[in-house]
């Protein structure tokens, strides 16, 4: 197991950027690539993305057509974009209401326990549930958050020179209805939930999920956080990475 | 030879060793194998006169809820692809120093291989557990 908290003081503190409004999937790739480019010249330190996407059904690096419920068209007319993406795992569907964390950090000796960096995601899936009372747990083969009523935390990673991007999704409030133009992640038959469906009035909002899913993600991993919500307040690096995406609207 | 001491490693997690017909065999090193977990696909390069640079990506491993490139540790032409692992993309996690191996570099020198890290240097680059 790792042992969290280990250097947490040691290391430089890096940026977790909070987004009050939601961007679009290819855009949100652009600027992770981006980032990571600079996370490997050394540029930048650590940073975590924490937003929420327009609608967009994604397919993994091994996503399968047939897991596709809907035609493209149909996608289209319900207003949710279709992207195929450089993450592991299989298809999944975000939306409004369903947090997002990216991670773009330097893996080391706090990830490399016997499970490693997914192992670590899911732990920080499976806290923030239980901070809000949600009884959450693992299922063997099968790598997310889950509850005994389904999942709810989808988990996805990919790695550039060990530095990782992508990263998790938790439902917190949004329409669950997209999912059913998706066999999520491949698994037949499993149901998807969001804390409004286990939790109804008493469900918090996405921007104290999002604050609950840093601190548990700097506990379990090791690191430290410097929190910017505001585009003002971007630090200069962030500023420039996004400034270098010639032209990206993140926001369009 | 399947062996961590007989090979020499990047830090990218890739191992490199010369065969005996003056090849140089790459694969993903035991920790890097680790890391990644149950592999279940792996994107191998077409066999062709392209030279790869030093640390110039090569394809990608993907596992259930990954995906990470790979690199090549010396600069060279790709002359064989380990087909095997087509089928059988976890011997990259049941024999990462054997059966696992996944392409093999022609280079200039084979002398170059000498200049990656030895098996104790990469070992003091991992953490400990």
């Amino acid at each position: 197991m790792m042992t969290p908290g280990v250097s947490a003081e040691s290391r430089t503190a890096g940026w977790a950027i909070f987004f009050s409004d939601p961007i679009r999937y290819a855009a949100g790739v652009r600027l992770q690539e981006a980032l990571v480019s600079a996370h490997i010249a050394g540029e930048i330190p650590d940073v975590i993305l924490i937003l929420q996407h327009h609608p967009v059904v994604t397919k993994g690096a091994r996503g399968r057509d047939d897991y596709l419920v809907l035609s493209p068209e149909a996608l289209h007319e319900r207003g949710i974009d279709l992207e195929q993406s450089s993450r592991g795992g299989d298809v999944t569907y975000h939306a409004p209401g369903q947090v997002i964390m990216y991670p773009i950090i330097k893996l080391g000796a706090c990830e490399a326990d016997a499970h490693g960096y997914l192992h670590n995601l899911e732990e920080v899936a499976l806290r923030t549930a239980t901070d809000f009372g949600i009884e959450a747990e693992r299922r063997d083969g099968m790598t997310g958050g889950w509850t005994a009523k389904g999942k709810f935390s989808a988990i996805g990673v990919r790695f550039r020179r060990w530095v990782t991007f992508h990263g998790m999704s938790v439902n917190v409030d949004m329409d669950l209805a997209g999912f059913d133009t998706i066999v999520p992640c491949g698994l037949v038959g499993q149901s998807v939930v969001s804390f409004e469906s286990l939790l109804g009035d008493e469900c918090p909002s996405c921007a104290t999920v999002g604050a609950h899913m840093l601190t548990h993600f700097e506990a379990v991993c090791g690191r430290r956080f410097e929190s910017y919500s505001s585009e003002e307040a971007w630090p200069a690096g962030f500023r420039s990475v996004v400034g270098g995406l010639g032209g990206v609207n993140l926001f369009e | 030879m399947s062996t961590a001491e007989q090979r020499r490693f990047t830090e990218t997690h890739e191992w490199a060793r010369v065969t005996d017909d003056g090849l140089v065999e790459i694969g993903i090193s035991d920790f890097g194998q680790h890391q990644l977990a149950d592999i279940v696909n792996v994107e191998l390069p077409e066999v062709s006169d392209h030279l790869f640079e030093a640390g110039e990506d090569v394809g990608v491993v993907e596992s259930v809820k990954t995906a990470s490139d790979y690199y090549a540790p010396v600069k060279g032409t790709v002359v064989q692809v380990n087909e095997e692992l087509l089928g059988s993309p976890e011997l990259i996690n049941e024999e990462p120093y054997g059966r696992g191996w996944i392409l093999r570099l022609k280079v200039a020198d084979v002398a170059v291989v000498e200049t990656l890290m030895t098996a104790a240097e990469y070992d003091a680059t991992l953490p400990e557990d």
